[in-house]
């Protein structure tokens, strides 16, 4: 079962997250039953992200929302040292990763905890996190 | 049909660089394009064309810039307001020329940055952009934290790092290469010293990046006018030659700031290793890597240099942090890059700074960073668009 962790701290969604479209709907609404779910091509099976009406693999257009099961490896990490954005001004340094899931594609997510210090190819697990709006958006904790 | 040469820039002009300029943006580009009249020995009712860069809020757009610059042009054109189109313009004008759309085209860059907020933060203009569907413009995705090109740029350098057992450290040769250029270029932003240790001091900003691994953004115009070459024996200075170009690449394998097959956003995974015969701009100007005299290219990050030696082929994957060692970049060594000091330390105008050096090193007018004997300059970035330059025909 995914954790969820609620965090709590003045935002204006529409300052931070993508408008939902027809298109993204499903992603985020799976994120807030505590589910990632990305689209699965139906011709070679790949799962692809971002959002996108063909598959970059075939060019098929047919495809499911399939549902990730949570675990993946750090690809890439950074740090980040500068606080750009108010809402994570409390989190600094924040560690922000390029997170390859067990599926076989990546997606950023930021990497929650402390003082984190991660090593590329450290297996992550997923955890929503639940905006005081309501929104959840996917972030990994190392495993 | 061969391209190769039939384009020439024949007049540049700058209003110069500054880190805070209280002028506007269309008093700066008036500077420039004066200035680049004269140098090309040209009236203002000669100009035809303009392709225009970056555009509101922080300059003048195509539109105003031509009525408010008394310019009657029968081709105009603008990008996209991002940085990344310098040669994008001047490969527009080429076109527009060799398909007689005009005779003379003025490419303009002129605006101003120090009154937008930071880039990555809600009070820089084009921050909204960082929330479309599936990204922003360079891999922001502000609900997870990672916002600023320096973000994504950041996950880049520590992939290659890490792909190839890079020294961190190495990444130095690169900011400390361009400030000793800029040191001897007094319209360079950034004059002081730089070595090793003051590199290894400056803080982090996005780790791995160091705040001196980072662009100084700056204000100001650049203006050149190229033309058809068999009309550029009309201008008085040697007319720089267009022998090859490349396009900027866009797909799922390319990201901004980063190398493809560093598997950056969706990216897959490879070792980037480009044949000269994949390479239009080699392939067209009928040369390779090893023919060119000096290298320019789009350092918003000082990582950028190894992202480009290893897509055109300067070296082999993994081996650019160490083929920048040793003064090899620098003026007097194998390949001097970014000559003029680079966004890192002559400030950063969206390339049009590297390609203004290009111009006056192949003029012979580079002053105390003239290359001896330069033949062949080249032009280009981590998205692959690239113009190779030179005197001969
Ligand atoms: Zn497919």
């Amino acid at each position: 079962m995914t954790a969820i962790i609620k965090r709590t701290f003045p935002i204006d969604p529409a300052q931070l997250l993508p408008a939902i479209t027809p298109d993204n709907e499903p992603f985020w609404s799976a994120l807030t039953k505590g589910h990632l779910q990305l689209q699965a091509c139906d011709g070679c099976g790949k799962v692809r992200y971002p959002i996108a009406p063909v598959c970059p693999h075939c060019g098929g257009n047919e495809w499911k929302w399939r549902q990730m099961s949570g675990e993946g490896t750090v690809f890439s990490f950074a740090r980040f040292h500068r606080s750009y954005l108010p809402e994570f001004e409390d989190l600094m340094p924040y560690v922000v990763a390029s997170v390859e899931l067990a599926e076989g594609v990546r997606i950023f997510g930021r990497l929650v905890g402390r003082d984190v210090k991660p090593q590329i190819g450290q297996p992550v697990r997923l955890v929503i996190e639940e905006w005081p709006d309501g929104r959840c958006v996917a972030a990994f904790e190392l495993v | 049909m061969n391209m190769r040469g039939a384009v020439s820039i024949v007049g540049v002009g700058s209003s110069g660089l500054s880190r805070s300029s209280t002028e506007t943006p269309i008093t700066m580009a008036e500077r420039a394009v004066s200035m680049a009249l004269a140098d090309a020995g040209l009236e203002r009712r000669q100009i035809d064309g303009l392709v225009n860069q970056i555009g509101s809020p922080r300059g003048p757009d195509y539109d105003r810039a031509a009525s408010l610059l008394g310019l009657e042009v029968r081709f105009g054109a603008q990008p996209w307001s991002h940085g990344r189109f310098a040669a994008t313009v001047l490969q527009h004008a080429a076109m527009a020329l060799t398909w007689g759309l005009a005779d003379y085209v003025l490419c303009l860059a002129a605006y101003r940055s120090s009154n937008f907020g930071k880039h990555g933060s809600k009070e820089r203009n084009t921050y909204a952009e960082s929330l479309r569907d599936g990204g922003g413009p360079h891999a922001e995705t502000p609900h997870t934290g990672l916002t600023a090109p320096s973000g994504a740029t950041a996950l880049a350098t520590q992939r290659y790092f890490h792909k190839y057992g890079i020294d961190p450290a190495k990444l130095a040769a690169i900011p400390l290469a361009f400030r000793r250029h800029a040191r001897l270029n007094p319209g360079a932003v950034m004059q002081g010293e730089l070595d090793l240790d003051k590199y290894l001091k400056s803080r982090y900003i996005i780790e791995p990046l160091r705040l001196l691994d980072c662009s100084v953004i700056v204000d100001g115009a650049v203006a050149m006018i190229l033309t058809r070459t068999d009309r550029a024996r009309d201008c008085p200075k040697a007319p720089v030659k267009l022998l090859g170009v490349q396009g900027l690449h866009a797909g799922p394998n390319e990201f901004i700031f980063g190398l493809r097959g560093l598997g950056i956003d969706q990216a897959s995974v490879f070792d980037e290793q480009p044949r000269w015969q994949d390479q239009l701009v080699y392939r067209m100007a009928g040369v390779g890597p090893k023919d060119i005299g000096t290298l320019h290219i789009y350092d918003a990050f000082s990582p950028q240099l190894l992202f480009v030696l290893e897509r055109f082929g300067f070296c082999a994957p993994g081996e650019a942090a160490d083929w920048v060692q040793g003064g090899r970049i620098e003026l007097g060594g194998e390949l001097p890059c970014n000559t003029s000091g680079g966004h890192l330390s002559e400030g950063q105008l969206n390339g049009w700074g590297q390609i203004l050096e290009i111009v006056k090193q192949l003029r012979g007018e580079a002053g105390a960073r003239q290359i001896q004997d330069l033949r062949l300059a080249q032009w280009a970035t981590t998205v692959g668009d690239s113009i190779i330059f030179g005197l001969d025909a």
